[in-house]
């Protein structure tokens, strides 16, 4: 499938193979964080507020102390210090302090003997609350309030960021355009739905060191929350991830329950384990931004793409997380694929008295994208312009910059686009297939890990570093602080290691759990580690293998530049008959000096403008991606079954295509549900759906047969040309659902999810609309019914219509 | 989540069943499958002392085309190879409950016993106490009609519309006598009592007419989702045809109120008549007047009233061609 990196023979690299912890996982053997159990251990549990907003006026824990059973009950004041996965907005304290600001938001803790005896103390604890004003709809938090939900709100007003871009002249782009497309889409808070909820066990030890072993996919700023919370350094404080149940992005920040199952450890001198449920998985969330987003985009009469102009307004709920970032991410990644050289973004996020919303799958980006690519198929439509072909015309090439200087390296987009084109017979049957059956295509653009670390300190301080020891036994250690969170950086590491020494991976052993072992990597979030941990892990495993050679060159007098490491022998190129075995030659090399060790470190070259917020979407590489989904639509209920998804993913060289497949499948699932089924509902601010039965997330009925094409660009940083699988794979599937939705019965509805309801809606508005008219454009099908173009609900607010052309 | 304490009776027979559940005047559940109690009582909705599991009771698993033991799974209904034969449609409805997993513990009883549903109902304890708590929990009003007086809970058995379609009786045996009621008398419009039951009565199982098979039935049900989903909206239609007239009509709505609708008043008139296009296009728009779904589910009322007449229409259009 690919033409790409076909020159590097590998040995390990780029085979096929089972994550190297799956027998661990379908076996059920693998120890998770609730799989721990500790002499003495207490468990724990949180009283959370039952008010939207509200001053603290006492906490009463007398009678809950007496409950027999119950070791220790803990409330916020004592524990002032601000924790925040961004530097710039530490915001959330380990147990509230002076007010709580959503429901489900911790006022207290308690440990106990046993669930029943904590939740009978639950029960006893009484708490004075003097309700506030509550804000729920996020454009009320643009408005100045008497009481803000949050310090970090600006002025008297409860918006936490306002992010002004601005690039060419967008107004020169609209007054010259011969078309314009517009749109105001709504999206639906969305949640990450991963299977292990939420889970921590701590330990206080005698000797004054802390250890937390936790769900997290950032053990490292778990590490630093720690440490600022309870006023504790850095080293005596050992964080421990064991294997972790999903996460994307759902555990990327520290959180408050890793602070109380601290601090009642601490305060007992015994373990404390502390496992939420699922409804309070749903109210930590840290999902998608609720987001409303005003979109235009332009284009010439011969659908050159002219200009992008962005407005969105994103709903943080009670904390910042993320926030900061997530507010960029909603404008700036919209450009590309394309070379559009007019953008401007005007982007805010508010608080609002609800759970908080963070980073998931697709940062930011996904409702964007959404918007964008349905803008482009209108304009398409619109100019009688096949949409893959007019998408062709506008792709940035790789090696340039983008307007918003962006440094794209490799970039395999127009090959997505072709092999999905060819792959659906698209040309045949895009625009041809009869009423209630449709096409579309969406295209994807995501970082291929952050530029930017989060923490400025200490100054130069890798992104990564991986360390390699190999003693007499042969085996190789490999010590990285990459979360594996299921993604499968463990088996990146392996196959990396393995592919520079010439071992199988089975002799590769990875120890990414402990922060006492493990030197630091910043984490499983913004699609990074295969990129920066891999080419850590290349860099040290490349210093191994230079000692294991100069050993051979010792050991047969031939120069150590000519050997290679390969099928557990290192190998003289220019003396086929010349080999050594691996043990010999690892014995030669640590004679007199015990066993190898090596380190390798990442960090990004320097990129990017000097403007504000130009590190924002900065990335090493970037990811592309074009999928085609075949709807068939019922028109008489509004069902959508997406029943066949064609998807091609450019991530660069895929180290082990069974991982690349399994992570664009499961995009597709998670895509899927948000453009069709899933989204936190809310009554007066009350979150209605806080369970996997009435938050739709789709099952294995609603999933389609998806033939996956993986594009190799090689990227020239890349770790043997990698780039990332992990969360570009799930832009594509939304807007390519919508897009063939519309071919399908000529309708388009802005508001995600696109339930039955709405869709029937906007069908029968149509077939209203249609009464009256007197032909159509895509002329009548064998139904009877007509496709032809409809927008439903945000475009119709607009001032004009959805789609405009310029008089001449 | 924790279950909340309370004391677990195995009776063996019918009779020690009825007599234990007689000790506990208000005081016991009945415990078949436990998918739809349990989660209930972690919930902490009106969970009782005293639980009486009929699972070691003997001679509630009879399994025929005319008598369904309460305690038989639903997944033993879908893979009943004389239903299959004979009554497809108990078969067919059983394969659309919930989940395959829920199906293997899931009784037919306790379906058609399920508690009723709605949104500001089944929640936790904490969400309950963060909004003003129903009347069917702690509190004492509505939210979804707010008023005081009624519950509109709705009730999302599957089983129970296509039961009532086919004439089902219920059998149900109390601590001084048993008795059988047609199944749809059962069911009360009224989302807290929900059915006719006296303190203490079992049902044991349900009947079905003799001739049932004879006739050509259906089920269809609305949800988002293929699998999992409790109904929005059940439509379970029987129908005899003999001499291309209608012998027989009944048309049952389910899971839009606290209880199945029969809709005989609207139906009555075409008994006797031919079922044309006609018939069927006024019997769909007669349905659609007689929907009264409530907000307490995922899909808004709007829809799942305006699903009624497609699926009445689709339905009748398939039994009448079929």
């Amino acid at each position: 499938m690919s033409r790409h990196g076909a020159h590097h023979p590998r040995s390990v690299v780029g085979k096929r193979m089972p994550l190297v912890d799956a027998r661990r996982k379908v076996t059920g053997s693998g120890v998770y964080t609730e799989d721990i159990y500790l002499p003495n251990m207490l468990v724990a549990r949180i009283l959370r507020s039952t008010q939207h907003h509200a001053r603290i006026i006492s906490i009463d824990t007398t009678e809950a102390i007496e409950v027999p059973g119950v070791a220790a009950v803990i409330t916020g004041a004592e524990y002032p210090n601000k924790f925040g996965v961004i530097p710039i907005s530490k915001d959330e304290t380990a147990l509230a302090t002076e007010k709580v600001v959503y429901v489900g938001d911790v006022v207290c803790a308690i440990a106990g003997s046993d669930l029943y005896a904590v939740e009978e103390a639950l029960a006893k604890v009484k708490v004075a609350y003097e309700p506030l004003p509550a804000y729920h709809k996020p454009e009320e938090s643009l408005e100045e309030v008497p009481e803000k939900i949050h310090p970090l709100g600006i002025g008297k007003t409860n918006i936490h960021r306002m992010v002004d871009q601005d690039f060419g002249d967008i107004e020169q782009a609209k007054r010259s355009a011969a078309i314009t497309a517009r749109g105001r889409f709504t999206f639906q808070g969305v949640t990450h739905g991963f299977t292990e909820p939420h889970a921590v066990v701590a330990r206080y030890e005698v000797d004054g060191r802390l250890t937390v072993w936790t769900a997290t996919q950032v053990p490292h700023y778990v590490h630093r929350a720690l440490s600022e919370v309870l006023g504790i350094q850095m080293h005596r404080i050992r964080v421990v991830k064991p294997m972790v149940g999903g996460g994307f992005g759902g555990k990327s920040d520290p959180f408050p329950h890793e602070m109380a199952a601290a601090i009642l450890s601490m305060r007992t001198g015994r373990p404390v384990k502390l496992v939420f449920d699922r409804e309070e998985v749903f109210l930590t969330n840290h999902g998608r931004h609720p987001t409303s987003t005003r979109m235009e985009m332009t284009a010439s009469e011969d659908g050159k793409l002219t200009g992008l102009d962005i407005e969105a307004l994103i709903d943080g709920g009670a904390w910042s997380s993320f926030g900061v970032i997530s507010t960029y991410y909603n404008g700036v990644l919209s450009v590309a694929p394309y070379d559009i050289p007019n953008f401007r973004y005007k982007g805010r996020r508010v608080f609002t008295n609800k759970p908080p919303s963070g980073a998931m799958r697709g940062h930011g980006a996904v409702n964007s994208r959404f918007a964008a690519e349905t803008l482009v198929d209108m304009i398409a439509n619109e100019l009688g312009i096949d949409p893959i072909q007019l998408r062709l015309r506008n792709l940035i090439p790789p090696y340039t910059d983008t307007v918003n200087h962006f440094r794209i390296t490799s970039n395999g987009i127009a090959e997505c686009l072709e092999v999905v084109r060819k792959a659906s017979d698209w040309d045949s049957r895009h625009g041809n297939l009869p009423y209630g059956e449709g096409l579309g295509i969406g295209c994807g653009f995501y970082i291929s890990g952050s530029a930017l670390p989060i923490h400025w300190d200490p100054a130069r301080f890798p992104q990564s570093t991986v360390h390699i020891k190999i003693d007499m036994d042969g085996g190789v250690t490999v010590h990285t602080g990459a979360a594996e969170i299921g993604q499968g950086s463990d088996t990146v590491a392996a196959q990396v290691v393995a592919e520079v020494l010439g071992l199988p991976t089975s002799m590769i052993h990875v120890k990414a759990q402990d922060t006492d072992l493990a030197p630091v990597d910043l984490g499983s979030y913004s699609s990074r580690v295969t990129f920066m941990m891999g080419n850590a892990a290349r860099r040290a495993a490349e210093q191994v293998r230079d000692e294991l050679t100069a050993a051979a060159a010792r050991l047969t007098g031939y120069a150590a530049e000519l050997f290679t490491l390969e099928d557990g022998t290192a190998h003289c190129r220019s003396r086929p008959a010349v080999q050594v075995p691996y043990m010999r030659v690892l014995h030669e090399a640590i004679a007199d000096r015990g066993a190898l060790v090596a380190k390798g470190c990442y960090r990004s070259p320097p990129m990017g403008g000097s403007f504000k917020g130009a590190a924002a979407g900065l990335a090493p590489a970037y990811s592309f991606s074009a999928y085609v989904a075949h709807v068939r639509v019922e028109p008489q209920s509004g069902f959508v079954h997406c029943d066949k998804v064609w998807a091609a993913h450019d991530c660069g060289k895929a180290l082990n295509p069974l991982a690349v497949e399994g992570q664009i499948e499961g995009s597709i699932h998670m895509g899927l549900g948000q453009v069709l089924s899933e989204g936190m509902r809310y009554h007066k601010g009350q979150l209605l759906n806080p369970s996997l039965l009435d938050y739709k997330i789709p099952t294995p009925f609603e999933m389609p047969d998806v033939e996956v094409f993986i594009v190799e660009s090689d990227d020239p940083e890349g770790p043997f040309g990698a780039k990332e699988a992990g969360e570009g794979p799930l832009l594509p599937i939304l807007p390519a659902v919508g897009n063939a939705i519309f071919d399908a019965v000529g309708v388009r509805v802005f508001d995600l999810p696109i339930t039955p309801d709405r869709l029937l809606k906007a069908i029968e508005e149509q077939g209203a609309a249609d009464a009256t008219a007197t032909s159509s454009k895509q002329g009548s099908t064998a139904t009877g019914r007509t496709k032809r173009g409809y927008v439903a609900g945000g475009a119709t607010d607009e001032p004009g219509p959805a789609l405009s052309r310029n008089q001449r | 989540m924790n279950l909340p304490p309370f004391v677990l009776h195995q009776p063996l027979t019918i009779d020690e069943a009825v007599a234990t559940f007689a000790q506990h005047p208000g005081e016991a559940d009945w415990l078949a499958g436990g998918t739809d109690l349990l989660p209930n009582y972690k919930w902490r909705l009106n969970a009782k002392p005293h639980v009486i599991s009929l699972h070691r009771v003997e001679g509630l698993r009879d399994l025929t085309p005319t008598h369904i033991g309460a305690m038989v799974t639903l997944r033993e209904l879908e893979g009943s190879a004389e239903l299959q034969a004979r009554l497809p449609v108990i078969p067919a409805t059983a394969r659309q409950v919930a989940s395959v997993l829920l199906r293997a513990s899931g009784t037919l009883g306790g379906n058609l016993m399920l508690e009723n549903r709605c949104f500001y109902f089944n929640q936790s304890e904490h969400w309950r106490r963060s909004w003003e708590p129903c009347m069917k929990a702690e509190g004492d009003r509505c939210h979804v009609v707010p008023q005081q007086e009624l519950c509109y809970a709705t009730f999302s058995s599957d089983m129970a519309g296509t039961l009532c379609a086919l004439d089902a009786t219920a059998q149900l045996l109390g601590p001084q006598a048993g008795r059988e009621v047609p199944l749809q008398e059962l069911y009360l419009f009224d989302g807290i009592r929900r059915h006719a039951r006296t303190p203490g009565e079992l049902l044991i199982g349900v009947r079905l007419p003799e001739c049932a098979p004879t006739w050509r039935t259906g089920y269809r049900k609305l949800r988002l989702r293929g699998s999992w989903d409790f109904p929005e909206l059940g439509v379970a239609i029987s129908i005899q045809i003999v001499d291309g007239a209608l012998s027989r009509l009944r048309i049952v709505l389910n899971a839009l109120e606290q209880a199945p609708r029969s809709l005989d008043s609207v139906t009555k008139p075409y008994v006797g008549g031919p079922l044309s296009d006609q018939a069927i296009e006024e019997l769909a728009a007669a349905s659609f007047e007689r929907a009264r779904p409530y907000r307490n589910t995922s899909f808004p009322p709007h829809y799942r009233r305006k699903m009624v007449p497609v699926f009445v229409r689709d339905l009748l259009r398939h039994l009448r061609d079929s």
